[in-house]
C-alpha cells in the first residue's frame, strides 16, 4: 500500500439543520424533564415541583443551541441534543442519588456526596456550556490548533504531572492521585490533559506521517520507523504513562494508551501499529499486574468476585453493581425505586450501574445507543472533514469517547476489569463534565466545516494577469 | 486516512456491540443468579418492602391465613404474621431476616413473586403500576382438623408427638401437627440480635421445638405395621382369608434361641386362631411367625409399596425416610419376626402411620401425599395447581378389603385394642377402623414404649373413605391409649367441619 493512493475525497454532507437540532433539543430537554419526574414519583410517590434546577439547565441547553446557531450553523445538528440528553440525564441521577435518605427520602445517604451536588453539577453544566460557546468563538477552524502542536503537548505533560509532584493532601481522593485540590475546589487535570496530548499527537503525527508511513527498517515483516521520527512521540507517550502508573490511574493510562494507537494507525495507515500496540498493551497488563498487587488484585475482583470473602471485601463494590444490574432487570426498578445507594461512588465511577439498576436493562440499551451515536457522529464529521488534521485529531478523540465507554462500562459490567474513570457526561465531577463539553465543541467545529460551503479560493480575481516586464 | 477511519469505526461498533451483549447477559441471564448470591442486600433489603404472598388452609371450603405480610405502621415496611403460630408452625415453617423453613422455604419462590411462572404478573404490575406482590399459596390443610390435632397434642402430657391426617382418595394433607411446637411469630423480628437470641434459644431447647416431628421423626411402628404383614400374607397366598387360622402360641422361639412373646405374655385366643382374631388382640407371636413364612424380602417389598423405604422427594417438606432396611443379616429370620411386628429397624414417621391407613382406606392405592392446593397469583390467575397422582397399588381392593375388615374388629369387637378408645362409645357413633401400636424401644426395651394409632373413617355408600389419619406419641405408652384418642379428636373436628 502507498500514502499517494490514499486521497481523501470530501463526503457529501447535508447542510445546516439548525431547526432540527432545536426540535431534537427540545425531545431531550423533554426527556430528562419527565426522567426528573420519574425521580420525584419514586421516591416520595408524588410529582414534584418544577425545580429552578431543571429551568437553568434548559436555558443553559437553549444558549448552547443559540452559541451553535451563531457561529457553527453548518454543524451537525444531532451533537448537541445528544449531549444534553446525557448531561440532562446525569444530573437527574446526581439529583435522585443525592435525595436518597435525605429529606424524609427512603434509601441510605450515598457516602461522600453533599446536598448540594445536583447544583455544583449544575453549574459544571453552566462553565461547561459557556467554554463551548467560547470554543466555537476562539477557534474557528480547528486545523489553527496544529500551530501549537508542541506547545499543548507540553501542557498536557504538565497538567498530567502537577498532582504527581503534590503533596498528597493536595491531590488523592480516593485513592488516585490524580487531582489538585486547593480550598474547596478541586480538579482532575488528566481530563485536560487528553484534550492536550490529542492536539498534540494529531499534530505531530500529521506532520510526520509520510515519514512514519514510508521510513524505516523491515524487522519480522513489519516495518518499524526510525527511532528519530518516532522519538518525540514515545517520549511524550511513555512520560505520560509513567506519570499515571506513579499515580495510580490506570484507567486513564489505558485511554493513552489507546488514544496515541490508534490515532499513529489513522495517520499511518498501518496495521503493524495496531498489532504492536496490542500486544504492548496486554504485556504491559500482565506485567503490571506481576508487579503491581493492586492491579494484580483488579484481575482477582474481574475473575472471582464472589469467591470467598470477596464480595465483603476487596470486591464489594463490583460485586454491589452487577447486583444492582441484576436486581433492575429487564426494565429497572423505575426511578427512585432502586438501591443504588450500596454502591459506594455510585455517583462517580459507577453512575452506570445506578442506571441499569433503574432503568434496567432497556435504559442501558438505550444509554448506551446514545453514546454510540455520539460516537458515530464524531467519526462521520473526522470522514468527511477534509483537513488532515482535523480529521486526525477527532476521530482519535471520538475512537477514546467510545474506549472510555467500553472501559467503565464494561469494567461495571464485569466484562472487562474495573479500572476507576469518569462515563462521559454522566457521572458527578466537573472537570470530565466540562472536558466532554470541549470535545463536543470540537466535534461541532469540524462538523461545521466538513459540511459548510467549501472555502473560496483565496485569489478571485479571474484570470491570472501575467505582467510582462518592459 | 478515511480507510483507517473506517475500520477504527468498525472497532467502536464492536466494542459497543460487547457492552450490549454483556449487559444482556448480566441483566437478562445472570440475574437469578446474582440475585441468589449470599448476602445480596437488595434482595436482602427489598422482602420487607412488598407483602410476601399469603399462605392460607383451605381444606374446610373457606380460606384461612395461617401466614400474611402486615404493613409495620410508620413504615413502608412489611413484616409476617402467623395469626395461629405454634399450631401451624410445622406446615407454614418461617420467614425470618436471613432464611426461611417449611412451606415458607418450598413455596418461596412463589411468595416472593421471584418465580419465573409469575413473570407475566410481575410484568404487568410493573406496567400498571400496581405494587409487586407474592402469590397466594393455599394448602390441604383443614383448619379444624389442625386445631383438633394441634390441641390434643398439647393436653396430651407433654409428650413428644405428631398427628397426620391424609384425604385417602386424594393424597392431601388434612391435618399435620407437632408437639412441642415454635411460634414463628418471634422469629419474624428485623432486630438481628433479637433474632439470634431466639433462634439460639429455639436451637438449644432439648424439646426441639423445631422439629416438625410430623415428617420427621421416625420410631417403630410396632403393632400398625401387623397392617403390612397381614396385607404381603393376603396378596401372596400365604393367608387364604381374614378367618384362616394362623399359629399363635404364647411363647414363640426363634431360630436363634430368643423367644417372642406377647405383651404380658397373654394368651393368644386358642393358640391356633384366625387372623382377624390375632389382628384385633395383636398377637405378636402369631405375626412374628407369619413374617418368618413370608420371608424379609417380601416384607420390605410390601413395605415400600406402602409408601415405605422412600424419600417421598416431591413433598414440600423435609420428610425423614421411613424404613425397612436391608442390613448385614436382615434376611436372618429370627429378626423378621420382629421385622414383621415393627420392631428390629423398622421405623416410620407419623406421616408414614397415615399412609398405611390411607392405602387401606382407598381400597388398597396409596396416592401422593401433597401439601399445597394452588398457587394464585395477585390477580386470582392459578399458576399451578395440585394433581392427585398415585404413587403407588399397594395390595388388590380384594385385600384391602380384608384388612378393611381386621380394622374394624380392633374397634368394634370388644376384645379388639382401641375398643375401649376408639369404638363406637368413644367416637359418638362415628365408625373408625384402626390399629394400635405399642412400640418398645431404649437398650433392652427398658424406655417407655412409645404409643402409635393408624386409623381411618371408611366411606359409605360408595362415598370414598374421608380422612385417614396417624398418631404417634413418643414414650407415651399404649397406643390404644395415648394415641387413639388423638386421632378420635381430629376425625371428629374434621367431620364435624365437614358435615
Amino acid at each position: 500500500m502507498t500514502v499517494a493512493a490514499d486521497v481523501d475525497r470530501p463526503v457529501a454532507m447535508p447542510r445546516g439543520r439548525r431547526r432540527t437540532e432545536l426540535v431534537m433539543l427540545a425531545f431531550a430537554v423533554g426527556v430528562v424533564l419527565l426522567a426528573y419526574a420519574a425521580v420525584g414519583l419514586g421516591l416520595r410517590g408524588k410529582l414534584p415541583g418544577l425545580p429552578a434546577d431543571l429551568v437553568v439547565f434548559a436555558a443553559l441547553m437553549v444558549a448552547a443551541h443559540l452559541g451553535i446557531r451563531r457561529f457553527a450553523p453548518h454543524a451537525d445538528p444531532l451533537l448537541l441534543p445528544l449531549a444534553a440528553l446525557l448531561n440532562g440525564l446525569g444530573i437527574v441521577m446526581i439529583y435522585r442519588l443525592q435525595e436518597s435518605g435525605r429529606n424524609g427520602n427512603p434509601g441510605l445517604q450515598v457516602t461522600d456526596m453533599s446536598s448540594s451536588a445536583t447544583t455544583t453539577q449544575l453549574l459544571y453544566t453552566g462553565v461547561g456550556v459557556a467554554v463551548l460557546i467560547a470554543v466555537l468563538v476562539v477557534i474557528r477552524e480547528v486545523r489553527v490548533l496544529q500551530r501549537y502542536t508542541y506547545t499543548l503537548g507540553a501542557v498536557g505533560l504538565v497538567l498530567l504531572a502537577i498532582p504527581a509532584m503534590l503533596p498528597t493532601s493536595h491531590s488523592v481522593v480516593n485513592g488516585a492521585k490524580v487531582w489538585i485540590i486547593f480550598g474547596g475546589f478541586s480538579v482532575e487535570p488528566g481530563e485536560f490533559a487528553r484534550l492536550a496530548l490529542a492536539v498534540f499527537f494529531a499534530g505531530y503525527l500529521v506532520s510526520k506521517r509520510d515519514v512514519l508511513a514510508l521510513a524505516g527498517r523491515r524487522v519480522l515483516g513489519i516495518v518499524l520507523p526510525r527511532a528519530r521520527d518516532l522519538g518525540p512521540v514515545l517520549i511524550a507517550w511513555a512520560a505520560s504513562l509513567l506519570i499515571l502508573v506513579f499515580e495510580t490511574d490506570i484507567g486513564t493510562s489505558a485511554l493513552f494508551f489507546g488514544m496515541f494507537v490508534v490515532m499513529l494507525y489513522i495517520a499511518t495507515q498501518r496495521t503493524s501499529w495496531l498489532l504492536i500496540g496490542v500486544t504492548l498493551f496486554l504485556a504491559g497488563s500482565w506485567l503490571t499486574a506481576l508487579m503491581v498487587p493492586h492491579v494484580m488484585e483488579r484481575f482477582t475482583v474481574w475473575l472471582h468476585p464472589f469467591a470467598g470473602s470477596n464480595p465483603t471485601g476487596i470486591a464489594y463494590q463490583p460485586v454491589q453493581a452487577l447486583e444492582g444490574l441484576a436486581f433492575g432487570g429487564l426494565f429497572g426498578t423505575g426511578l427512585g425505586q432502586g438501591q443504588p445507594y450500596h454502591t459506594p461512588l455510585v455517583q462517580s465511577d459507577f453512575i452506570f450501574s445506578a442506571f441499569g439498576e433503574e432503568l434496567g436493562l432497556v435504559g442501558v440499551m438505550a444509554l448506551l445507543l446514545v453514546f454510540g451515536l455520539l460516537v458515530q457522529r464524531g467519526l462521520r464529521a473526522a470522514l468527511a472533514v477534509p483537513d488532515p488534521f482535523s480529521k486526525l485529531l477527532v476521530g482519535g478523540l471520538s475512537f477514546v469517547l467510545a474506549l472510555q465507554i467500553f472501559i467503565i462500562v464494561g469494567g461495571v459490567s464485569g466484562l472487562i476489569p474495573l479500572t476507576g474513570i469518569t462515563t462521559p457526561f454522566l457521572s458527578q465531577g466537573g472537570s470530565s463534565l466540562v472536558a466532554s463539553w470541549i470535545l463536543v465543541a470540537l466535534l461541532i467545529r469540524v462538523s461545521d466545516a466538513a459540511r459548510g460551503p467549501a472555502p473560496q479560493p483565496i485569489q478571485d480575481e479571474g484570470m491570472t494577469q501575467v505582467v510582462r516586464a518592459g | 486516512m478515511n480507510r483507517a477511519l473506517l475500520r477504527i469505526s468498525l472497532a467502536c461498533l464492536v466494542m459497543f456491540v460487547l457492552l450490549l451483549i454483556n449487559m444482556n447477559y448480566v441483566q437478562a441471564f445472570e440475574t437469578t443468579k446474582l440475585a441468589g448470591e449470599p448476602g445480596n442486600v437488595r434482595v436482602f433489603d427489598e422482602q420487607f418492602t412488598f407483602p410476601r404472598g399469603a399462605i392460607l388452609a383451605t381444606g374446610d371450603g373457606t380460606d384461612v391465613k395461617i401466614a400474611e405480610s402486615l404493613p409495620v405502621k410508620g413504615t413502608d415496611t412489611y413484616q409476617r404474621y402467623y395469626p395461629d403460630g405454634p399450631v401451624y408452625a410445622p406446615v407454614t415453617g418461617y420467614d425470618t431476616m436471613y432464611s426461611t423453613t417449611g412451606i415458607e422455604h418450598a413455596e418461596d419462590s412463589y411468595l416472593s413473586g421471584t418465580s419465573p411462572r409469575l413473570a407475566v404478573h410481575n410484568l404487568a404490575a410493573l406496567l400498571t403500576g400496581k405494587q409487586k406482590q407474592g402469590a397466594t399459596v393455599e394448602l390441604t390443610i383443614s383448619p379444624a382438623a389442625q386445631q383438633a390435632a394441634y390441641s390434643a397434642l398439647a393436653s396430651d402430657g407433654g409428650h413428644a408427638a405428631a398427628v397426620v391426617a391424609i384425604n385417602p382418595s386424594t393424597g392431601a394433607i388434612l391435618a399435620m401437627a407437632s408437639y412441642p411446637s415454635y411460634d414463628p411469630n418471634e422469629l419474624t423480628t428485623t432486630n438481628g440480635t433479637k433474632l439470634n437470641q431466639v433462634d439460639q434459644q429455639l436451637l438449644t431447647d432439648p424439646s426441639q421445638p423445631l422439629l416438625n416431628r410430623a415428617t420427621q421423626m421416625i420410631l417403630p411402628p410396632g403393632s400398625t405395621f401387623k397392617i403390612v404383614t397381614s396385607s404381603a400374607a393376603f396378596s401372596t397366598g400365604t393367608v387364604a382369608n381374614v378367618d384362616t387360622t394362623i399359629p399363635a402360641p404364647t411363647i414363640l422361639t426363634l431360630p436363634n434361641g430368643h423367644t417372642l412373646h406377647n405383651d404380658d405374655y397373654e394368651v393368644c385366643g386358642d393358640s391356633n386362631p384366625p387372623i382377624i382374631e390375632a389382628f384385633y388382640l395383636s398377637c405378636d407371636t402369631a405375626f412374628g411367625d407369619l413374617g418368618m413364612k413370608l420371608t424379609a424380602p417380601v416384607l420390605r417389598d410390601y413395605a415400600s409399596k406402602f409408601g415405605m423405604n422412600s424419600s417421598l422427594s416431591s413433598f414440600p417438606l423435609p420428610v425423614a425416610t421411613s424404613v425397612l432396611p436391608e442390613g448385614t443379616g436382615w434376611t436372618d429370620p429370627s429378626y423378621t419376626a420382629y421385622s414383621a411386628i415393627g420392631q428390629y429397624n423398622d421405623a416410620v414417621s407419623p406421616l408414614q402411620e397415615a399412609m398405611f391407613a390411607a392405602a387401606i382406606a382407598n381400597n388398597g392405592t396409596l396416592m401422593e401425599p401433597y401439601l399445597v392446593q394452588q398457587v394464585v397469583g395477585s390477580g386470582l390467575a392459578v399458576i399451578q395447581a395440585a394433581k392427585a397422582s398415585v404413587l403407588s397399588y399397594a395390595v388388590s381392593p380384594a385385600v384391602a378389603s380384608d384388612v378393611q375388615s381386621m380394622m374394624y374388629e380392633v374397634t368394634h369387637n370388644p376384645g379388639g385394642t382401641a375398643y375401649l378408645t376408639a369404638g363406637p362409645q368413644a367416637t359418638g357413633g362415628i365408625t373408625i377402623d384402626g390399629k394400635t401400636g405399642t412400640a418398645q424401644n431404649g437398650v433392652n426395651n427398658t424406655g417407655l414404649n412409645d404409643a402409635v394409632f393408624t386409623c381411618f373413617v371408611p366411606g359409605t355408600n360408595g362415598s370414598p373413605s374421608p380422612i385417614a389419619v396417624g398418631v404417634m406419641v413418643q414414650g407415651g405408652g399404649y397406643g390404644a391409649d395415648a394415641a387413639a384418642p388423638i386421632a378420635v379428636q381430629v376425625i371428629k373436628a374434621y367431620l364435624g367441619a365437614h358435615s
